[in-house]
């Protein structure tokens, strides 16, 4: 690891997290909400994959919100489509797989495109612009949901993001 | 060095104003571009940064889809380029912005004669070429428009040759599980088929309509 690389990357990112306007509180973790004790209660919206290249890869992405006044985990991602699903967080201009990600009490958990994401690799056929793909998300407190996953095109780019 | 430290120079001014475009693209409209000296007009409505002191194109010697040499500068000599550094084990930026591209490419086809679009080379540059043989970066390209240029080679030269746009990729690496972690650049760069110098630059959230809207100035190499 060059640590001239690094550094640069950090202070880019640095930036770039102060501009998105999450001015004031900094408290983004351990929100584990005291004193609340309502369970999680999650819902998932704005699931898309778009169309990927090849058979051997591709990225899905959606938002889950938390209700609930309990914290959870997105644990693990499972589909007929793919046997290998990870869970994936992007730093700076690369990306590593995670044991988990955190969807806040009160919150959310949003996977979009340049962020964090679900990848999805050797796909048993290429997805098409149409179709969807079936997903199972499984959560450390929470029960299971199943997602229906629309593939859009290549270049799909969800409105109302920023 | 003189000329290498001025490179240098470069380089690190481009940083900056990827990440001051970045912050006034979130809508702070804090103006706080007074340190960088090299952005001119460029409003947080616009996806394209033009430069005050373009980049000298990469003196890049690589293998292209076919297994054949390419010199950058020689191949694109007086064309209308546009370079993106990235890797095809990438899920979702590398081919959300090559797909931009040549979706972009498409629809201005419709509107310009084969002729002005003839001379436009979109090339692609691997930041993972262990893993991106010719073989598999041609296939990977096919998928997204065959007449893209798909560049390999040695990682040492490519990483230089990024670092002259002000583009800097570490390494692959492998994760605990020994998976390969890449890098891929953050930046589109456009060079002009009048001065063949990198004139503009585009962040990851450009739209296949930015490129849309931009792409007949670029042909021409006038500022979008």
């Amino acid at each position: 690891m060059g640590p001239g690389v690094i550094a640069s990357a950090v202070v880019a990112t640095a930036l770039v997290l102060s501009g998105c306007g999450s001015s004031g509180s900094g408290s983004t973790d351990s929100t584990d909400s005291a004193g609340s004790s309502s369970a999680a209660k999650l819902s998932v919206k704005s699931a898309y994959m778009p169309q990927p290249v090849t058979d051997s890869m591709a990225a899905g992405f959606l938002v889950i919100e938390n209700d609930g006044g309990t914290a959870d985990e997105l644990t693990s991602v499972t589909s007929d489509i793919a046997q290998d699903i990870t869970v994936h967080e992007t730093t700076g201009q690369s990306m590593r797989e995670v044991a988990a990600l955190k969807i806040p009490a009160d919150g959310e958990l949003v996977l979009k495109s340049g962020g964090n994401h679900l990848m999805f690799e050797n796909l048993k056929r290429k997805p098409k612009e149409g179709e969807t793909v079936s997903l199972r998300l499984n959560f450390t407190k929470s029960e299971a949901i199943t997602v229906e996953m629309p593939v859009k095109s290549a270049t799909y780019q969800p409105t109302g993001g920023h | 060095m003189r000329t290498n430290t001025k490179k240098k120079t470069f380089a690190a001014g481009a940083l900056l104003v990827a990440a001051v475009l970045t912050l006034s693209a979130c809508g702070t409209g804090d103006d706080s571009t007074t340190s960088v000296a090299e952005v001119s007009g460029t409003g947080p409505a616009k996806a394209a940064t033009v430069l005050d002191q373009p980049f000298t194109k990469p003196d890049l010697v690589l293998t292209d889809t076919n297994g054949k040499s390419y010199d950058l500068r020689e191949e694109t000599k007086g064309k209308p380029t546009l370079i993106y550094f990235g890797y095809t084990n990438c899920p979702d930026v590398c081919p959300l912005t090559m797909s931009n591209l040549a979706v972009a490419k498409k629809d201005v086809a419709k509107k310009l004669s084969k002729a002005e679009l003839a001379n436009l080379r979109l090339v692609f540059v691997t930041t993972d070429p262990e893993r991106d043989t010719p073989a598999e970066l041609g296939k990977w390209l096919k998928g997204i428009d065959s007449e893209i240029v798909g560049l390999t080679g040695d990682f040492d030269k490519i990483q230089a040759g990024a670092r002259t746009l002000g583009i800097s990729i570490a390494p692959p690496t492998k994760d605990k599980n020994g998976k390969t972690v890449s890098e891929h650049g953050t930046q589109v760069i456009a060079f002009s088929p009048n001065t063949d110098g990198g004139y503009v630059l585009y962040g990851e959230d450009a739209t296949v309509q930015d490129y849309e809207k931009d792409l007949p100035k670029l042909l021409k190499g006038e500022n979008p």
